[in-house]
């Protein structure tokens, strides 16, 4: 069946309204006016709303709008003191020296979510089109097969077998001169098109850390109320110091606090649960003892790509650009990808702004976007923490004695550039019998929530009837191969709860259950699946994650 | 054929509610604001009596504050003609008959055959306001519906009731309202988004409908006096029965006495 479909024209249109495409979008406007051209602008999100609490280095949004105070930028505080501690089982050591990567001092706490959708008010106020709700489904490609011509959005009002309701809606072929790919960390669209133009054949794998942070709600006496310290870092219990990751814990006003616990993809340990692992930690007595007569009010879950330099693509090609996150561009020692994500789509602004006006948005012309990045701040920043995934990524002595080198040969380290595996390379075979899943915590349904409770807390929402948006290629193999030899995985790396292994009440037959609705848009399934059996990509439109603080 | 909707926005439903400081209104903040979803059913089955008619517009009529409009828009991003907003700051707090009336002073200026609404807005829960509209406009009302067809100046529609559905009757212009299952609203699509984004919404005054007396608002018949979170409990049940068919059965009686939403 050939559908019929509108089309509709850009000069530049943005994919996902993160904070880097809409610095971009905003920075195209400024040059736009200074070079006194009109430029259609559009930036769709697949989100029904523009938009988790995060520390930001402020030094890309002064260059963006300098007077943002009095645009009433919503900022939550400004890191008073930093904190870093090592966490044992029972007890917590301050690290007397703070790396200096992770020196937070004058930095702003902000939501993200806030933050974004009041970037996008700017926006749209200089013209702007914005569309929440849309969702790239496909890249389109022009006649060469390279050429990128735009993107294809998701079909709205289909049924759960794939069939049109009365309502049903095609998705339309947006075109444009050029499309700038801002999905952020595993970007379905930009992974196909990574893959299909091979533009990370000279990198090395990128690689995910998965963070769940919740929002918590504290009585009005709390551990910040007279604490210099409001912004702390973790790292060891519970993970251990092997696998990369480790817990953090922001001030936010009104007596609510941002926390949160980060896990390295690169894991072995089949049994790893990121969310139990981030419940070990919020109830370790030195977190328990500040979060105490909490209540959780929000809940959300995201990966970040964490790879750094050398996993960072080829980011121009014909009619098309990748930024922030999607592109794997953060500052992995520092744990900041906000300000270097939004200079990277400032700068490939100014890139495009020029192709257009010269009329060739080629590949080589655009490839000055990536010219201005080497010679910005972001790339002495990026390229300083080259080497510190691989070596995070490494057990024991050697993982210390190769960051010490790093941190003082800025970088370079012992070997440049260190190896680096694909995340769903690591996992090793289960040794034992899988086991079923369980869910022993003790919840108290305010303070420590599970799974289910915290997608409800996440206000995620898809329409019901619709296809799966987790397609998973070969539903055997995960019966007949992961089950046996890694006891599925799936069940337990996934926050969301969305995977479930069930047993047919008559054959006694396994099988593999899902709950796409449930799913928080992490991508941690795509990436870390052992077979790269799972695909995820966007649902209907509007629906996933409502996050309004986080 | 002239089709009025009246729309409202209201807190998505997924939004997670607190409750302000004065105990009697909520915080609205980080509120996620979308056009109340039987007024979705509204602004669709308007479309399509004009689409079956041949000729005619759709308008949609909102009363509340300047935020509205972004509700109206969405209406019009479906398709509707025409958007007008009656705004004033005292109506976001306005009861049931201050609303009622407002809108019906409105209507009494613009031509209408016939005005359709949601059944109630989700946030208040009230289901007057389109009566109150009806009764001061002296027009017949025909609630809760699930089909319409207009023929010969007359409107035709199935309610349900217990057990089974009736048909009614009435004279044109009259007011009816929205049941799940009357339509699947369409969704809006880029390029009528691209168009309704450059339509002008057209801005009423009170004044302007000829609604001067303050007392409506400064001395409502119906005041909030508290609002309370209710006991969360997200226990779930396990149905019993000894048979699918009884297990059904028995889910089906949940649903409707115990959850209370079928
Ligand atoms: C737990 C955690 C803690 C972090 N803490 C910090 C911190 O303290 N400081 C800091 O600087 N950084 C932090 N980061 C990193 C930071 O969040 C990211 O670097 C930043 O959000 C990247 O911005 P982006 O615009 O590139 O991508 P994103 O913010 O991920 O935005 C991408 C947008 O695109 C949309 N989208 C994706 N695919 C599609 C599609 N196909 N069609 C339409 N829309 C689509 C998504 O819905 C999303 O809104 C943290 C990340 C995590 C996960």
């Amino acid at each position: 069946m050939t559908t019929e479909r509108d089309s509709i024209e850009f000069d530049a249109l943005f994919v996902g309204g993160g904070v880097s495409s809409l610095a971009g979008a905003i920075r195209l406007m400024q040059m736009a006016k200074e070079k006194a051209m009109e430029l259609e602008v559009g930036i769709i999100e697949k989100g029904s709303e523009i938009g988790s609490h995060s520390i930001m280095n402020p030094i890309a949004l002064q260059e963006l709008l300098p007077d943002y105070d009095s645009l009433n930028c919503p900022i939550e505080q400004t890191v008073r003191g930093d904190g870093f501690y090592y966490l044992t089982r029972k007890k917590a050591w301050r690290v007397p020296m703070v790396p200096r990567q992770m020196h937070n001092q004058g930095f702003l706490i902000i939501s993200l979510a806030r933050f974004a959708r009041w970037l996008g008010e700017i926006a749209e106020e200089m013209g702007v089109n914005i569309f929440p709700g849309f969702s790239g489904q496909e890249v389109l490609y022009g006649e060469d097969g390279k050429t990128v011509t735009g993107v294809r959005t998701g079909d709205n009002g289909l049924d759960a077998n794939g069939k049109a309701k009365s309502n049903f809606e095609a998705g339309i072929d947006i075109l444009a001169k050029v499309t700038v790919f801002g999905e952020g960390a595993r970007g379905n669209l930009s992974k196909s098109l990574i893959e299909k133009l091979g533009l990370s054949s000279q990198c090395l794998p990128q690689v995910y850390e998965t963070g769940i942070k919740e929002v918590i709600q504290l009585p009005e006496e709390n551990f910040f109320s007279h604490n210099p310290v409001n912004d702390i870092h973790t790292m060891g219990y519970p993970l251990g110091l092997n696998v990369p990751g480790g817990g953090f814990l922001y001030q936010m006003k009104d007596n609510r606090i941002a926390i949160g616990y980060l896990t390295g993809l690169c894991y072995e340990d089949p049994g790893i649960d990121p969310y139990d692992l981030f419940m070990s930690f919020k109830r370790h007595p030195f977190i328990f003892d500040i979060i105490k007569g909490g209540r959780v009010v929000e809940q959300g879950a995201r990966t970040v790509s964490s790879g750094g330099h050398y996993t960072i693509p080829r980011l121009a090609t014909d009619g098309a650009v990748l930024i922030g996150a999607a592109a794997g561009i953060h500052n992995t020692p520092a744990l900041k990808g906000i300000h270097v994500g939004m200079k990277s789509g400032m700068l490939a602004a100014e890139a495009i702004a020029e192709a257009l006006e010269k009329k060739d948005v080629s590949g080589a012309s655009l490839e000055r976007y990536r010219r201005l990045l080497d010679d910005s701040w972001v790339h002495p920043e990026i390229y300083e923490g080259r080497n510190f995934a691989p070596a995070l990524a490494m057990k024991g002595m050697k993982k210390w004695i190769h960051l010490g080198a790093q941190y003082l040969s800025k970088g370079r380290g012992i070997i440049d550039p260190l190896p680096l595996d694909a995340d769903y390379e690591t996992l090793r075979v289960l040794n034992t019998a899988p086991t079923e899943t369980t869910d022993n915590m003790d919840y108290d349904g305010s303070l420590m929530v599970d799974k289910l409770t915290g997608v409800y807390l996440s206000k995620t929402q898809h329409r019901e009837d619709q296809p799966s948006h987790l397609i998973i290629k070969d539903p055997q193999l995960c019966i007949d191969t992961c089950y046996p030899t890694y006891g599925s995985p799936c069940t337990r790396f996934c926050p969301a709860k969305v995977y479930e292994l069930e047993t047919d009440e008559i054959t006694g037959q396994r099988q593999l259950k899902l709950n796409p609705s449930n799913c928080l848009h992490c991508k941690t399934c795509d990436i870390k699946d052992p077979y790269q059996n799972i695909n995820w990509v966007c649902p209907e439109g509007s629906g996933g994650p409502g996050y309004t603080t986080v | 054929m002239n089709v009025i909707v009246l729309l409202k926005q209201v807190p998505d439903t997924e939004s997670i509610i607190e409750i302000a400081d004065d105990g009697a209104s909520i915080k609205t903040e980080d509120v996620k604001w979308v056009v109340n979803p039987y007024d979705e059913l509204a602004v669709e089955e308007a479309l399509q009596v004009v689409e079956k008619n041949g000729e005619g517009q759709v308008t949609v009529l909102s009363a509340g504050i300047k935020q509205a409009e972004t509700a109206i828009r969405s209406a019009l991003a479906m398709g509707a003609h025409e958007g007008i907003l009656i705004e004033d700051e005292r109506l976001e707090r306005a009861d049931t008959t201050a609303t009622g009336q407002v809108l019906a002073a409105a209507l009494k200026k613009i031509p209408h055959d016939l005005i359709i609404a949601g059944q109630r807005a989700v946030d208040g829960d009230n289901y007057l306001v389109p009566a109150i509209v009806a009764e001061s406009l002296d027009l017949p009302i025909l609630p809760v519906i699930i089909k319409e067809s207009i023929a010969d100046g007359k409107i035709t529609c199935e309610q349900v009731i217990q057990g089974g559905t009736m048909v009614v009757e009435a004279d044109l212009p009259a007011v009816i309202t929205t049941q799940r299952g009357l339509n699947e609203p369409r969704y809006a699509s880029m390029p009528k988004i691209m168009k309704a984004k450059k339509k002008k919404i057209a801005s009423l005054s009170l004044d302007e409908i000829g609604i001067t007396d303050d007392s409506l608002f400064s001395n409502p018949k119906i005041r909030v006096e508290s609002l309370q979170v209710p006991q969360k409990s997200r226990a779930g049940i396990i149905v019993e029965g000894g048979t699918p068919a009884e297990k059904a059965d028995n889910l089906l009686r949940h649903l409707r006495e115990d959850a209370q939403v079928i």
